[in-house]
């Protein structure tokens, strides 16, 4: 107590918030298992949904990347978790839960050597080394499937497909999702896979069984004028102009301005200006097209010419839905049409607007460079389309990354399980502190079977006692057991059953974990400056004033 | 949402305004969204079928409405509760695809969440619930299908249709007309359906309405009607073998888009200018009227100048017609919209039987009917009544209305209505829950006794004994194994709905159960609600 009579040293700005030491360590781990709690519940393919409310907006997500967003966590070191949720999701677009929750227990596990006092920078040695020899196993573990035929290796995809699927909202649903999530990544051009080329549209209403896969292109109807309905509403293979253009009776240039001397010249003026947009619009119907789309709006003018001339149009097409139609149909999109090509006009088998639910669609079918799809999404409210939406992408993320790298492992938990008794038998080589982080590491793998059974309303530890007995045996056999959600024993072989996972999602959650638990073990000091003034509305309430402690030790 | 301290004792700030954030978790978040849900739910039983009874809704600015379409009571209700926000998206899902059964379709996922609660309440797992009713709605749809039956749109006149739409109309505050709307709506469709493509284009078929006279008064016009008159009042009110002229020009001297000034340096200038605006109109008007047309209607507005000698010239013209209007009437008339006035050519003229203006009531107001257009591709139904109130809502049945026609043209298979259709379902789908060996069995079972719900609540809402009329209908569909035996709402002494011709389309039924369920499946699937303190 004598260090409170010395004078304080005011070091920093008054109101700045500092901590540090050991004990800053275990707060930040505290925070994070605050934070991975509440996506806990969602692993697994009996994982539960959150319903989160922002403003007027409700987001209801099973995707731990969205949820992490939305719960806008603003503690440091609990951001980093939701930092490696977004990382995965960018790279491979699933298994974000298993993420966030296998960087929460790997810094669990090192909280009692923390406080026990050892320091933080063995346990992050200990943890690189076990990620090593993880990957290195895992690598040795995965099966690969390049060498199967089309057949087989589109079964493999679809089972992929489906164990994404599985906790999903569209879990029942998840053979019908399946198929079209890999039948629409198949229409992509193999070497690159862009994954924008893949339109997800939804329409409230229907079933989602009603959703439906168009091999092309699909997208709302745009604002018309009058004079849209008296265009033709089907082709078959038309001639697609495909233009970044406005089509409207408008002045040129913004700030120009004319002098008209005479009354004579007036006319001449007006005719002018329209001769300006009908040159253009003549240009497009002698090149032959039969459908003009153009991101920029078709006025009313533009419209009605094309009606009387059997063309259909659509103004204000989306960029992004204008570039698959470009990719689909071979068609370039001009920004002039003078000197319009011909050549340039992409085609398609089939050109139809067709009523979905209450929108009217235009579908661009069989098209000859088919290496885009777009999905139609039906189903009962917006936020079930949207977290089907989630879902699809995860799914369509999944297949993409398998159809790459063509490895596998088994998943439920099998792979963890393998992995985690290979680190504890490898531990026992050790001498010294790392055999015990070695050791923490094996443990924390567990986390992952544990909480899908948990999540399953089983009985946890029944059920990892029986699949630690099944993987000590240490044979080809034991290998794949993970935790079964519908059997009676509760374990079950999940490579037979079909529970497959790319090895890619797997290795990057791993290494995505690790590299956050070092990070959040390496931090020994916080300071966080005052808030300024307008940020003050935002301090959350319950927080006491309190003196800086910067001194305190 | 609680807060966790540390070593320091300080409070973990992890979340943003975490103090002001509300968190339920478990049990307890399932029980408050099922509430919440069942809620919205209990509104609405009492508007479901044929006695069913009307809701007021009073908007913010007074406006008063009334109306038991489901849809439109969940909308104006102005619900803020997030779950249950989910049911009103679902009931407006049904209106968008289908048009008609949305007031069903939300009684039926609170019938699912009421008897989902028994079972939380049991301790079942929400997903095995959730899995349970998934498998029994399959049951149900495949049911359905096999008790549906096809029927022949095009016999006797199209009867089936007409009965159809009186099933769709019976609830509705116009059931009293109901067979002579139902008529309506029916040639309204067939006139603008596709039946070889079996696409009906709902914008084509114009819905007006006019306060003023009585429900009786309600006509189809095989055309166009708007709510505008001739531009003079001393034009003629009437034009047979009209040739219609239609612009999307002003009568007015053509502006250049692009900013200009005029500079008048001379009395003769100005004159020039002054005659040659003069000269303008005159070529417009000798333009239009060189083209053989005898009317011109125009989006835009005519110049004082140009409306005098349009009547001189004894041409009627329309000013401001609405872009909308502009297309249908150009549908209908096989008429080219004209962007200016060198290009009017006589192909370019649309052709209808007459136009003419009429007067309704002693009120001074007017409106221009186009009738026998030369390709009636568009048709108006004009909807009188005694109040806005009135009118409005009798829009809305004829939109159901319609709406169910134009299902039965796409997918003519029906189902039975009056409750025996989900009888049917629940029958069968207590069949096949025996049949399941695991935990799903009472989920299965509940959901049967969900599906019954329907008619219990229609048999109540008719002033009969829901609990003896639907236990007599089942033991008697059951006896005689006729899917058809329902509800007697109407108390016509039968209890068979094919003699009493309640026709419900098999894709509206379907689609019901199937957007409740997935709808009672997500709300069953969310564990944990995050949502600022003051919901």
């Amino acid at each position: 107590m004598s260090q409170f009579l010395q004078p304080t040293i005011l070091l920093l700005r008054e109101g700045t918030d500092t901590s540090q030491g050991r004990a800053q360590i275990v707060s930040n781990i505290n925070a994070v298992q605050a934070v991975a709690d509440v996506v806990k519940s969602t692993l697994g393919p009996r994982g539960m949904d959150k319903m989160i409310q922002t403003g007027p907006k409700v987001t209801i997500s099973n995707d731990g990347a969205t949820i992490l967003n939305l719960l806008e966590v603003v503690h440091p070191a609990a951001r980093v978790l939701v930092d490696i949720a977004k990382s995965q999701d960018d790279e491979v677009g699933d298994g974000t839960t298993s993420t966030t929750l296998l960087a929460a227990e790997l810094l669990k596990e090192a909280k009692p050597f923390i406080e026990e006092g050892i320091h933080p920078q063995i346990v992050i040695q200990g943890y690189r080394k076990a990620l090593e020899l993880a990957l290195e196993k895992l690598e040795g573990f995965s099966i690969n499937i390049a060498k199967d035929s089309a057949q087989d290796k589109r079964d493999t995809l679809l089972k992929c497909a489906q164990t994404a699927l599985n906790s999903k909202l569209l879990a029942n649903t998840k053979h019908f999702f399946s198929e079209l999530v890999v039948s629409a990544v198949e229409k992509l051009d193999p070497n690159i896979l862009d994954r924008d080329l893949i339109g997800i549209k939804n329409v409230t209403g229907g079933s989602v069984t009603d959703s439906f896969l168009v091999d092309g292109v699909a997208f709302k109807k745009t604002f018309s004028y009058a004079g849209f309905e008296q265009q033709p509403k089907r082709f078959e293979n038309p001639k697609i102009c495909l233009l970044n253009l406005e089509l409207e009776l408008k002045s040129e240039k913004e700030n120009a301005e004319i002098r008209i001397e005479k009354p004579e010249e007036y006319q001449s003026i007006v005719d002018a200006e329209w001769a300006l947009i009908y040159e253009k619009l003549e240009i497009i119907v002698k090149a032959g097209a039969q459908i003009v789309l153009s991101k920029l709006p078709i006025g009313d003018l533009a419209t009605q010419y094309f009606a009387d001339r059997n063309i259909f149009c659509a103004g204000r097409v989306a960029q992004e839905d204008l570039l698959r139609v470009q990719k689909a149909t071979g068609g370039q999109v001009q920004t002039t049409v003078n000197g319009l090509n011909p050549e340039t006009f992409g085609t398609c088998g089939l050109f139809e607007e067709v009523q979905v639910g209450a929108e009217r669609y235009n579908l661009f079918k069989n098209c000859p460079q088919s290496r885009t799809a777009t999905i139609v999404l039906r189903g009962g409210a917006e936020q079930f389309i949207q977290e089907a939406e989630r879902s699809l992408n995860d799914a369509i993320m999944i297949v993409r990354r398998c159809f790459k790298a063509n490895k596998i492992v088994a998943g439920g938990g099998a792979i963890e399980l393998e992995i985690s008794r290979f680190l504890r038998h490898y531990a026992r080589s050790v001498t010294g502190k790392t055999q015990y982080i070695v050791n923490s590491y094996a443990k924390a793998l567990e986390v992952i079977p544990r909480t899908i059974a948990e999540n399953a309303g089983l009985n946890s530890i029944e059920i990892m006692n029986k699949l630690r007995q099944k993987h000590a045996q240490g044979d080809e056999e034991g290998r794949w057991y993970g935790v079964d959600i519908n059997g009676a024993s509760g374990v079950c072989d999940t490579h037979s059953s079909f529970v497959w996972e790319p090895t890619l999602v797997k290795r990057n959650a791993l290494c995505s974990a690790t590299e956050a638990a070092c990070a959040i073990l390496s931090i020994d000091e916080t300071v966080k400056n005052p808030k300024s003034d307008q940020d003050t509305k935002m301090k959350p309430k319950g927080q006491p004033g309190r003196p800086p402690m910067g001194m305190r030790r | 949402m609680s807060l966790a301290f540390d070593d320091y004792g300080r409070p973990y700030i992890i979340l943003r305004d975490q103090g002001s954030k509300k968190r339920m978790k478990g049990l307890e978040a399932y029980k408050s969204n099922i509430l919440a849900a069942k809620a919205v739910a209990n509104t609405l039983s009492s508007s479901l079928g044929p006695k069913g009874m009307d809701k007021m809704l009073v908007s913010p600015d007074g406006d008063v409405s009334v109306t038991n379409d489901g849809s439109i009571i969940v909308e104006k209700m102005e619900i803020q509760h997030p779950t249950a926000k989910l049911l009103v998206e679902l009931s407006q899902s049904q209106d968008a695809e289908i048009g008609d059964g949305t007031t069903g379709v939300v009684v039926l996922a609170g019938k699912l969440l009421e008897q989902a609660l028994t079972l939380l309440d049991k301790g079942n797992h929400p997903l095995k619930i959730s899995d349970g009713f998934d498998r029994a709605c399959d049951v149900a749809i495949k049911h359905l299908e096999t008790i549906s039956e096809e029927i022949d749109i095009q016999a006797n006149e199209h009867e089936a249709l007409i009965q159809a739409a009186c099933t769709a109309l019976g609830s509705k505050v116009v059931s009293k007309r109901k067979r002579e709307l139902g008529k309506i709506a029916v040639t309204a469709v067939l006139d603008v359906a596709d039946l070889a493509r079996k696409d009906v284009n709902l914008d084509l078929i114009k819905i007006q309405t006019k306060t003023g006279g009585s429900v009786e008064d309600t006509r189809l016009i095989s055309g166009i009607l708007i709510d505008k008159d001739m531009s003079h009042p001393q034009m003629p009110k009437e034009v047979k073998e009209a040739k219609i002229c239609l612009l999307t020009c002003p009568f007015e001297p053509p502006k250049p888009k692009t900013k200009h000034n005029i500079n008048i340096s001379s009395a003769e200038d100005y004159k020039k200018l002054y005659q040659q605006e003069q000269q303008y109109f005159v070529d417009m008007v000798k333009l239009v009227k060189d083209s053989g047309a005898n009317i011109a209607l125009c989006q835009w507005g005519f110049d004082d100048e140009a409306n005098h000698l349009l009547l001189q010239n004894e041409l009627p013209a329309v000013r401001w017609v609405s872009g909308t209007d502009v297309e249908l009437i150009a549908m209908a008339t096989g008429a080219r919209i004209i962007p200016r006035f060198q290009e009017i050519t006589p192909e370019k003229l649309g052709k209808a039987g007459s136009v003419k203006e009429v007067q309704f009531g002693t009120s001074n107001e007017r409106m221009l009917v186009i009738e026998n257009c030369q390709c009636t591709k568009a048709v108006t139904i004009l909807i009188r009544g005694g109040s806005q109130m009135i009118v409005d809502e009798a829009k809305r049945s004829i939109h159901d209305a319609i709406c169910v026609i134009r299902n039965l043209i796409k997918d003519n298979r029906i189902v039975y209505g009056g409750g025996s259709a989900e009888l049917a379902c629940a029958i069968q789908v207590l069949q096949y829950a025996d049949e399941v060996s695991s935990v799903e069995q009472y989920a299965i079972r509940s959901f049967a006794d969900a599906l019954e719900g329907i008619p219990c609540c229609l048999a109540d809402n008719c002033g009969l004994n829901p609990i003896t009329s639907v236990a007599q209908a089942k033991s008697r569909q059951l006896q005689e194994n006729n899917p058809r035996i329902g509800i007697d709402c109407m108390e016509l002494g039968t209890t068979d709905m094919k003699e009493q011709r309640i026709y419900e389309t098999l894709s509206s039924k379907k689609q019901q159960i199937q957007l409740a369920t997935q709808v009672v499946k997500m709300i069953l699937k969310i564990d944990d609600v995050i949502a600022p303190d003051d919901y």
